[in-house]
């Protein structure tokens, strides 16, 4: 009797099924569906994007912002927002450098990167959370705030290591693979998994989904606003970290400038709901790839680069757009 | 031929029929009596009326021409308006600006004429009686002048027909009367009203005629003067009133929470109260009586409050919804899209959201594990969501009110409270429902039921405490309490000093 009871229902779900298979393709997937569509599309277009030297480069130049994306995109599903993640990966990168300069040892200076990055998340997570001050507001101050402290250090230039081993981290490679995105790679495995099967991944989903509800669900929403943007502050430490182990310097007027921008760029392409509760990881990955792949079309084809910013406009406008379609 | 004529209206949403071939006449100048218990399709019936919903068949004629109410504007050009139970009046506006919200007088040059508004509403409102400077702002004032500044909106508009929803929940006797005196003026000038509402004095003291719905049906329309409040009462509820109370058996374990002095300036003050394991306890109260911030309070989602809570007689502090639950005590919120619901996220994961540790293994989450234990809530509460991974926005909302549900069994508290447990529910889902409810009472769990509805608390608690501006004004066993009792109280007319515990 259940038996055949069950066969119904099965039987009846089929159609449904497979439309709502269709549908939960394209609505969580249609990132993926346009990364492919740009893919084939640059490798028609010019015949070097697929060369796998080229490929690697991409991976490699989108590193740092994927890096950075990653946090911004926990920061986001909870609905927030953290526009000092260029600062701050500034005034990491000097931090670690004057550390590097005054200790001698890498391992000391990557701790204090990635000590110092958190603490200014946790900064950030305390005035929202604790101060009740609107994310966008907060971080805006941050954001001004650390590229300030970090040019009062270098004293408004850049700041070099003088300890030669710092740069292996960039500059090594596995095979033909670049540390910097066997790094990537693994913060978006970290990412992906403390998102999906995790109690921290879920508790982010319903706070950006409904902070009221999730409150009276037991959850304490101060002390997990706290931890994402201490997580967020973690990924702008392990990004600082690959920007200044590169040249062994860092730079801190210029370097992280308009980081935030892409970040969110990224963010927003890979599918994540700007008020959160929506997005996925992985969204945010081939995001990243997307951003990464138009830059080197652009290079390749020799586009001015005064007009590429109006090309990254012009997607993530067509990004949004189709999100809203759904 | 009557004023305003609906003929056979049907409606549904989402295949469930709300409205099931209902016709409804309103003559000129009449005050014509809309009833029926929540649920019952009033709402709906006025708002195919007003034109925010489609009926999916049937006519409305207004003084004999056919009119198809496809949006508010079109309800409104044909004279009608709709009083909302929550006024529809902009704060921060003064009342000329209000009155004249989107129809502005402009002068010659394009301005708006601020004079002449202010001479049309102080108008209207000495005709209606009230002296109001028209350019007070209307968060200054009090609940029965801004229901006045919205009816005197629904003249200048020279509406026909006013519709009111339960207009005197939040007014106090006095103004009462004045409603109604204004209501009858109202009549004189030939204008028609539907009157919606719970309290049946009022409804016979100031209606002409009635008409009563019950699960989307017509039971009874006609002249209110041959009908008794108790025969009222009878279409209202149907053949169910005998068998009201399905509780009855007391088999009461000790004393298990315990409030003393509970205190929130200016929203609830010195509360006293007790419940002892395997009870029952009701809490209503008119809108605005503090019940619904007590309990948030009691649960850690206010903080600002002063007295003591003892859970099995010892002391605790919460001032965070996860230490009400170290402590023993659930809470299943009211306005379940707000406050209850995750939207985003699946059935199953609405329901684990609380209770997440009892899913993982070495830190990390068990699909599995999750879904298992929603397959058991699902056949023990008879939950229907045929994929436990759309969206729980996607199920009824007596489904959705189950899986809450289903969300606090999983925390298995000994304390806990639900907050107008069936809003928004179909009568089906209500009865399963009170059926938990008292299924967890006979586990021995302390139960805590809030809500406005006088039947429902009756029907299912052992003790009644009535609520009347943030005091308890009332109290009474199960079973000696009647509708008549708790409303007396609740309007604050009769007050006790009580002394439990």
């Amino acid at each position: 009797m259940a038996e055949s009871q069950l066969k119904q229902q099965t039987n009846e779900n089929k159609p449904n099924r497979m439309k709502s298979g269709l549908n939960w393709l394209w609505s969580d997937y249609s990132v993926v569906i346009a990364f492919i569509i740009i893919f084939i599309a640059a490798s028609i277009m010019s015949s070097r994007f697929l060369d796998i030297g080229n490929l690697m480069n991409i991976l490699m130049q989108v590193s740092i912002i994927g890096i950075i994306a990653l946090g911004m995109t926990v920061i986001m599903l909870s609905g927030g927002i953290d526009l000092s993640v260029g600062s701050v990966l500034a005034l990491v990168g000097v931090v670690t450098v004057t550390a590097l300069n005054a200790t001698g040892s890498v391992v000391l200076a990557v701790i204090s990167a990635l000590v110092a990055g958190p603490l200014i998340g946790l900064l950030n997570g305390l005035m929202i959370a604790k101060g009740r001050i609107a994310a966008f507001i907060a971080t805006l101050g941050m954001m001004a705030g650390a590229r300030s402290i970090a040019l009062y250090i270098a004293d408004g230039g850049s700041i070099s290591g003088e300890v030669q081993e710092f740069s292996l981290i960039s500059n090594s490679e596995l095979g033909i693979v670049d540390y910097p995105i066997i790094i990537f790679l693994a913060m978006t495995a970290f990412v992906y998994i403390l998102m999906h099967n995790t109690r921290f991944g879920r508790y982010v989903y319903a706070i950006g989904s409904n902070e009221k509800s999730a409150r009276l669900s037991a959850i304490n929403v101060e002390k997990m606003k706290l931890a994402i943007y201490s997580l967020g502050g973690l990924m702008v430490s392990v990004a600082a970290i690959i920007e200044t182990s590169r040249l062994n310097s860092i730079s801190s007027s210029s370097s992280g400038q308009l980081y935030e921008l892409d970040a969110i760029a990224a963010v927003i392409i890979g599918g994540t709901r700007m008020t959160g509760g929506r997005g996925k990881i992985i969204g945010t990955f081939f995001g990243v790839l997307i951003l990464g792949i138009l830059n080197n079309m652009m290079n390749l084809m020799n586009v001015s680069p005064h007009l590429q910013g109006f090309v990254k406009g012009l997607i993530i406008i067509i990004a949004v757009v189709f999100q809203k379609r759904e | 031929m009557a004023y305003l004529e609906m003929q056979n209206i049907d409606k549904s949403f989402n295949q469930v029929q709300v409205l099931k071939d209902v016709s409804l006449e309103l003559e000129q100048g009449e005050i014509h009596a809309l009833l029926g218990e929540n649920g019952a399709g009033k709402s709906t019936l006025m708002n195919i009326l007003g034109g925010v919903h489609q009926p999916d068949r049937g006519v409305i004629t207004v003084s004999g021409q056919k009119v198809e109410m496809t949006s508010p504007k079109i309800s409104q050009d044909q004279g009608i308006s709709f009083i909302h139970q929550e006024l529809n009046l902009v704060s921060d506006l003064r009342v000329y600006e209000n009155m004249f919200l989107g129809s502005e007088i402009r002068n010659r040059f394009g301005f708006v004429d601020v004079n002449e508004m202010c001479r049309q509403t102080e108008e209207i409102l000495t005709k209606l009686g009230v002296h109001i400077n028209p350019k007070e702002y209307v968060r200054n004032l009090g609940t029965s002048y801004k229901q006045l500044i919205e009816i005197s909106r629904a003249l200048l508009h020279k509406s026909r027909i006013i519709i009111m929803d339960e207009p005197t929940t939040a007014l106090s006797e006095h103004e009462v009367d004045r409603l109604f005196e204004l209501m009858r003026n109202l009549k004189e000038d030939g204008i028609s009203i539907i009157y919606i509402s719970h309290k049946l004095k009022e409804v016979k003291a100031v209606c002409d005629r009635l008409t009563v719905l019950r699960d989307g049906k017509v039971v009874k329309t006609g002249d209110l003067k041959e009908e008794s409040l108790d025969s009222i009462t009878q279409y209202m509820v149907g053949k169910s009133l005998s068998e009201d109370r399905i509780i009855d058996e007391e088999n009461f374990g000790e004393t298990i929470l315990k409030v003393e002095e509970l205190t929130m300036p200016g929203v609830y003050k010195d509360i006293h109260f007790q419940i002892k394991k395997g009870e029952i306890v009701g809490f209503t109260g008119l809108a605005g009586d503090g019940r619904t911030e007590l309990f948030e309070s009691l649960f850690g989602y206010r903080k600002d409050y002063k007295g003591q809570v003892y859970v099995n007689g010892k002391l605790v502090n919460i001032n965070h919804p996860k230490k009400a639950l170290r402590a023993g005590i659930g809470y299943v919120p009211k306005d379940r899209k707000e406050n209850a619901i995750i939207q985003d996220m699946n059935v199953v994961q609405n329901m684990s959201i609380s209770s997440l540790n009892h899913f993982e293994r070495k830190g990390f989450l068990r699909g599995k594990l999750e879904h298992n234990r929603f397959q058991e809530y699902k056949d023990k509460l008879n939950i229907k969501a045929h994929n436990p991974k759309a969206t729980i926005d996607q199920l009824s909302g007596g489904n959705q009110q189950k899986v809450i549900i289903a969300k606090w069994l999983e925390l298995n508290t000994d304390i806990i409270i639900f907050d107008n447990p069936t809003q928004g529910i179909d009568v089906g889902a209500k009865q399963e429902i009170y059926q938990h409810i008292i299924g967890l009472a006979k586990q021995g769990k302390a139960v805590i039921v809030l809500s406005s509805e006088a039947p429902e608390i009756m029907k299912i608690c052992h003790s009644v405490y009535v609520m009347y501006q943030g005091e308890i004004a009332g109290y009474f066993k199960g079973e000696d309490t009647t509708e008549d009792k708790i409303m007396s109280y609740a309007t604050g007319s009769k007050k006790e000093a009580v002394t439990v515990g």
